[in-house]
């Protein structure tokens, strides 16, 4: 009952915001969700620490908790119930403790929004919906808190809606998810098709029956069952995870509140394919081709979203790009079986991204909402906790030892060299370009916005993209140098500050290498060996920072920080001089490799023109013409013929029924 | 041939003879008086069958009542027949043919599937047969009697509803709404405030005011 | 094919000839509603000829009991009809069938 309520809380919390917030007082909301929030996150801490401590002596390695049944199909049952296992135990902590403290950041971020309430409201149902998806036991569930987590992201993408690009963002997401979500649900069906069960107990322990089978995708084209069913979930995970190509919606949702970014599309919710394939990894290992389409679409989407966040002037989009990248380096470690390397990088990316999102937000409220990078500068000395705290998540995003991004990061890099399946050669080269690149851009955006000289008094006044304050406050708040934000808002950064310098030093060890994951991510390490190799060069926290000066990767960092530094405060000129050099190169990168331009000339525009054909020569002629008219004609016409037939007069209505008479008795003389 | 058999050809070409006239009678009258003779025969059939309560019961209410009312009925109506179409037109042939399948079915349907030569038996128990069929009914079909006696009390209720015509002209009294009226009905009490003398009190307004003085 | 003497074949034999003539005065008929009613007292009256020969046949007197009641409704049904008759005649001062296509579609 204790795990139902971590889930509950949250939701209860929503309805409370959403339906009683508006005429409730202000403050209600944001106590109550809070609460919520806060006391899931306890009782998720109590979880994990059962799930560490108390079951490694008691031999537990998975607990399976059925709520409900809500469908009993005979041979299927489709129930509400709970895997509670080391993956789930961690997700729920990540989940629930950076939930709560963006839902403390919120009350500073949203004090002066009017849908203050039907924010909390949003959130707290966001966090409903990601805590059934981890904690779930079946696919329906999973798909469920998925959808969920989806609704959530499209409501707060667009939770400005008087704007239209948030509006279209919002709508942006929800179409590029719902492709990614067909491909799960396929997948979904497939596994459903030949094991008849959804329960993931269930489908693990029958695994092997998959190996062997095929699947006719076309005639003549016979593909391993395995691996179809293993690219259609991914598919889904790239979706919600936003890997090449499906990756477009994820700047865009920049649109939305800063606390949602870093919560929804940073810490959490894009995370949700990696947990996914990580929670499926029973089956992902049986097929090589699927590992390694995840290594290549992984690669891609680390190195090219690593390029374009060198170009970004938006704070917030810098910050989604790393996102991005960061993203595919998970994946990256998802098709080298290196899940437990992939789920820890999701865990300290949740702290240090959540940290940078809100630290941004933190400067764009400074700032008034100034979100360009050019219009910043030289906040160090006015913002001291959001700089030190910025710079503490930029360097755990850099992967500089000894924080946390370094622990999680270098063994993805080293898996990906380990790893034999197809592709990791490549992807090993593009994550190493990758941390430098991560560097460049990160020490890029830390140093124009807060060293340098101040560059916000020049701001044009007509940008402003506040919306409570009158256009004469604004002008009065503008010659106010920008000042720290309040306790609600640093506090939270201190503490995910905490955790990105500490967690890799202290959890890399059990969750990496330890058994801390028992049978919860099943690699198959003869197959595939690269966890096993990092497994048997670990010797240690303190070896492994040692070593780190032997690897490339350290010194790349560095040489991305000095290039920043270089183009930024050294020579800030040289940028623009390079920008004209390789002018072709910077038009492809400012235009998002125009994969955005290619979606909406070849498939908007093609949905568009294939919709007007449809309406011109099936909804006017075949719908309209020939169906529903046609059906009227016919009647009117079979009815001008037929009322020949009531004549109205007795004797032929007695002389039909004699003619009945006689048809019923040939009928039955016939027999 | 028997004499019973005799009567039994002499009855039935005399029903069927009647029947064809009943049908194709010119005068209603003729049709109304021709079913009585069937009527009459078949209740003759009826008694060498042994049924001879149902023949007198047949004599008595369709001959003594079903037909005088039908007769009343033509009379009442005043129906003259001008005639101006011919009397058996075109569609009298498909008629014909219908009939003429019809009973060729009706006809081999009996033949084949009635396979008993033997003569029915005569009229054995002429007295049993009203005190059988009295226990019977009585007895064993008392509710379905009951029934058929309900239908034809609402049969009269129904016939007399649908053709009986309030005349116009009859006065009479209403015990119900005499009895049902109350005070309120009879008399009105008005509240009216003494007359004060007003100057320029219009003086018309005197004139109308017979109503609100006046109570019934 | 039956012999001389009357048996249940004859009786069911009349009752289908009294039937057909009276089905066929039903459907030729084009003057007079009240000769139509004729008609189906006729049709009811073959049906009682049935009964009542079965009746014999089987010597068992339910058939002369449903005959009864056959002849009971066929009262009331004559009684109703004749009634509906005046109605029409009331309002329409003839009673030809053919001059009856009010529901003429």
């Amino acid at each position: 009952m204790m795990l139902a309520l971590i889930p509950l809380l949250p939701l209860f919390a929503a309805l409370f915001a959403g339906f009683f917030g508006r005429r409730a007082p202000r403050d209600w909301s944001h106590w109550v969700c809070c609460a919520a929030v806060g006391f899931s996150f306890i009782l998720s801490a109590f979880v994990l620490y059962e799930v560490a401590f108390l079951w490694p002596s008691l031999g537990t390695q998975s607990e399976n908790v059925t709520l409900y049944t809500w469908l009993d199909l005979g041979s299927t049952k489709l129930t509400i119930g709970f895997l509670i296992d080391p993956l789930s135990a961690l997700m729920m902590v990540v989940v629930t403790l950076v939930s709560f403290l963006v839902h403390v950041y919120t009350i500073g971020y949203m004090k002066d929004d009017p849908g203050y309430a039907r924010f909390f409201s949003y959130i707290a149902f966001f966090t409903f919906s990601m805590l059934m998806l981890v904690m779930s036991d079946n696919f329906l569930q999973m798909f469920f808190g998925w959808e969920g987590v989806g609704l959530a992201s499209y409501l707060l993408i667009g939770f400005w809606y008087t704007r239209p690009s948030a509006t279209k963002a919002g709508m942006k997401a929800f179409l590029m998810n719902r492709v990614g979500d067909f491909g799960f649900i396929v997948g979904i069906g497939l596994l459903f098709a030949v094991l008849g069960t959804l329960n993931f107990a269930e489908i693990f322990a029958r695994v092997d029956e998959l190996q062997g089978l095929d699947v006719s995708l076309w005639p003549g084209l016979e593909w391993s069952l395995l691996t179809v069913a293993c690219i259609c979930l991914f598919i889904g995970a790239m979706g919600k995870s936003a890997q090449v190509p499906l990756h477009t919606w994820l700047p865009d949702s920049m649109e939305g509140p800063t606390p949602i970014s870093a919560l929804i599309h940073a810490a959490t919710m894009v995370t949700a394919g990696i947990f996914m394939v990580a929670r499926m990894s029973p089956v992902f290992e049986g097929s090589d081709t699927a590992l390694s389409f995840m290594i290549i679409i992984g690669a891609t989407t680390a190195i090219s979203m690593a390029l374009l966040g060198l170009v970004q002037n938006d704070i917030k989009r810098v910050v989604a790009y790393s996102t991005l990248s960061q993203l595919g380096y998970m994946t990256v470690a998802l098709g080298a079986s290196a899940y437990s390397a992939a789920i820890f990088h999701l865990m300290t990316h949740a702290f240090f991204k959540a940290l940078l999102f809100l630290a941004a937000g933190s400067v764009i409220i400074a700032l008034h909402h100034e979100q360009d990078l050019r219009k910043m500068g030289g906040l160090r000395h006015r913002m001291p906790i959001t700089y030190w705290t910025a710079l503490i998540g930029a360097w755990a995003l850099a992967g500089l030892p000894p924080f946390s991004g370094f622990f999680s990061k270098e063994p993805i890099i080293e898996a990906a060299r380990f790893a034999e399946v197809t592709g990791h050669a490549y992807a090993y080269w593009a994550l190493t370009l990758g941390v430098f690149l991560t560097a460049c851009y990160t020490f890029r955006m830390i140093f124009l916005a807060f060293h340098g000289a101040p560059r916000y008094g020049e701001a044009s006044h007509g940008k402003h993209k506040s919306h409570k304050a009158s256009h004469k406050e604004q002008h009065a708040a503008h010659h106010e140098p920008p000042k720290e934000s309040p306790k609600v808002v640093t506090i939270p950064l201190i503490v995910l500050a905490i955790c990105s310098v500490l967690a890799g030093i202290l959890f890399a060890t059990p969750v990496l290498f330890g058994d801390y994951f028992g049978t919860a991510i099943r690699g198959d390490y003869v197959a595939h060996p690269a966890m096993a190799i990092l497994h048997a060069e670990w010797h240690g926290v303190i070896s492994y920072l040692l070593h780190a000066f032997l690897t490339p990767p350290l010194w790349l960092a560095l040489a991305g920080i000095a290039t920043a530094w270089y183009f930024t405060l050294s020579a800030p000129t040289a940028a623009g001089k390079l920008a004209h050099m390789l002018g072709a190169v910077y038009g492809v990168l400012k235009n998002h490799f125009y994969i955005d331009a290619l979606y909406e000339r070849v498939i908007v525009r093609g949905t568009h023109s294939l919709s007007l054909w449809f309406v011109r020569g099936g909804e006017r002629f075949w719908s309209e013409g020939v169906l529903v008219q046609g059906t009227a004609r016919l009647v009117q016409w079979a009815a001008q013929s037929l009322r020949y037939l009531q004549t109205g007069y007795l004797y032929h209505y007695a002389f039909a029924m004699a003619l009945g008479l006689v048809v019923l008795m040939t009928w039955w003389g016939m027999k | 041939m028997s004499f019973s058999a005799f009567l039994f050809y002499v009855l039935a070409a005399i029903l069927l003879v009647s029947a064809v006239r009943v049908v194709s009678a010119r005068q209603p009258v003729h049709a109304a008086l021709s079913l009585v003779l069937a009527f009459f025969t078949m209740a003759a059939l009826w008694i060498t069958l042994g049924a001879e309560f149902l023949g007198l019961a047949l004599v008595v209410i369709y001959v003594g009542a079903v037909m005088v009312l039908f007769l009343f009925v033509l009379m009442m109506l005043d129906v003259r027949q001008t005639d101006q179409t011919p009397r058996w037109k075109r569609h009298l042939m498909p008629s014909l043919l219908v009939g003429a399948v019809m009973l060729a079915e009706i006809v081999l349907l009996i033949v084949k599937g009635v396979k008993t030569k033997a003569a029915l038996p005569e009229n054995a128990t002429s007295m049993e047969n009203t005190r059988e069929l009295g226990k019977l009914l009585f007895e064993d079909y008392l509710y379905p009697l009951e029934l058929v006696a309900v239908l034809l009390l609402v049969g009269m209720i129904a016939a007399i509803v649908l053709t009986y015509r309030q005349s116009r002209f009859v006065k009479r009294q209403e015990p119900a709404e005499q009895i049902a009226v109350n005070r309120d009905d009879r008399l009105r009490v008005v509240s009216m405030p003494a007359e004060t003398e007003t100057e320029d009190a219009p003086v018309h307004s005197l004139e109308r005011s017979p109503e609100k003085t006046g109570g019934h | 094919m039956p012999g001389l003497e009357p048996t249940l074949t004859h009786y069911l034999l009349l009752a289908a000839a009294l039937l057909v003539i009276s089905v066929v005065g039903i459907i030729a008929n084009r003057r007079n509603v009240l000769v139509l009613l004729m008609a189906v007292e006729l049709v009811l009256l073959s049906a009682n000829l049935n009964f009542v020969a079965f009746s014999a046949y089987f010597d068992d007197l339910s058939g002369q009991v449903m005959t009864m009641f056959v002849l009971a409704t066929a009262a009331v049904e004559s009684a109703v009809g004749l009634a509906l008759l005046i109605l029409l005649f009331r309002r329409r001062g003839n009673v030809a069938v053919q001059t009856l296509d009010v529901m003429k579609g």
